[in-house]
């Protein structure tokens, strides 16, 4: 169980930064500036996010079925990877819940 | 009777939710591959089609279809009107002042013609003439008065005139009046390149994002029963 949460809260962790990154800085940057250059340089954001995101759900998964999760809290899991802070919030939740040992 | 269809129903209309669901999932996923395939396609050079006859791919009154963008279309008729076009940018990025005429089209309908970048006479008869076909424009370059289009959008004129309007507007690349050429600076403008936002790989990551989703809902019922076999297996 222990390898499972580690590849859980290392994808939470890769996932949150990743959507803070898309929402703060990509999605202001091509949306809000008109700066093609800039945009240019943030391009990469977005479809690392969307691999980051594909592991993220794969590992949330993994993790809420060991954890033999209800349905809903698996899929609370998975949609917080889609929001800058919720997967933060996941994998505070899971320590508590789970301490490493 | 009814105790037995109870479950049977349930279980159907659970059974239909999750293919739904997977089903949508999956229209996602192809959605994003055909805007990978189209991303990759833009990126191509421009292959030139054949000219055709403007009536062969636009109507009066109608959309402009994808597949007449940046056709070179030929066309004759009588000009009605001209205007002046401020604040229109060439292929070279200069910012410049286009003449404009409205032409009646032969066999119905007007269309706007961009007839070059400096002053010249409305001319009278029959002209004929070759353009690239080009989609309306949605901004306003300048205030519209009398005989100044703010933008290039026939709709401007609709009020005025009372003639069904091609939609978009034409590019000549020549004109000819009575068997003899137009010399007139001409507008030098590109095929327009769709824009289709985001990158390829970006959305072929969001392919593989729906596709697994969708494989997500159909193997949560199975994560489901197995849970609950698990539950009544530790309390037997």
């Amino acid at each position: 169980m222990n390898g499972v949460i580690k590849r859980f809260r290392i994808m939470a962790f890769a996932a949150g930064i990743m959507s803070l990154l898309l929402w703060f800085v990509e999605l202001p940057v091509v949306y809000l500036l008109d700066n093609p250059e800039l945009a240019s340089k943030v391009k990469w954001i977005p479809f690392v996010h969307g691999y980051v995101y594909a592991f993220y759900v794969l590992a949330a998964i993994h993790f809420t079925a060991k954890a033999r999760f209800t349905i809903k809290r698996m899929i609370l899991f998975i949609l917080a990877g889609t929001l800058p802070i919720a997967s933060f919030i996941a994998e505070r939740r899971v320590m508590r819940e789970f301490p490493l040992k | 009777m009814n105790q037995s269809k109870g479950p049977w129903l349930k279980n159907s209309g659970f059974v239909a939710v999750v293919v739904v669901l997977a089903l949508v999932f999956i229209r996602l996923g192809f959605w994003q591959l055909d805007r990978a395939n189209e991303l990759r396609e833009l990126q191509k050079p421009y292959v030139e089609k054949p000219i055709v006859a403007l009536s062969d791919v636009a109507a009066p009154s109608e959309n402009l279809r994808d597949s007449a963008i940046n056709r070179v279309v030929e066309f004759s008729g009588q000009y009605v009107a001209q205007f002046d076009a401020p604040g229109q940018v060439d292929n070279e990025n200069r910012v410049q002042s286009w003449l404009v005429g409205l032409l009646e089209v032969n066999g119905g309908g007007a269309i706007l013609v961009v007839r070059g970048t400096q002053a010249e006479e409305l001319p009278k008869g029959e002209v004929f003439v070759k353009g690239r076909l080009m989609v309306r424009q949605f901004e306003d370059r300048a205030p519209k008065s009398e005989d100044q289009l703010s933008r290039l959008d026939p709709s401007l004129l609709v009020a005025t005139y009372n003639l069904p309007v091609y939609d978009g507007y034409v590019v000549a690349k020549s004109e000819v009046l009575n068997g003899k050429p137009l010399n007139l600076k001409r507008a030098q403008v590109d095929p327009v390149k769709p824009k289709v936002p985001g990158y390829y790989w970006q959305h072929i990551s969001y392919v593989v994002i729906w596709w697994l989703m969708a494989l997500v809902v159909v193997f949560l019922p199975f994560y489901s029963r197995q849970r609950e076999k698990k539950a009544k297996g530790s309390v037997n």
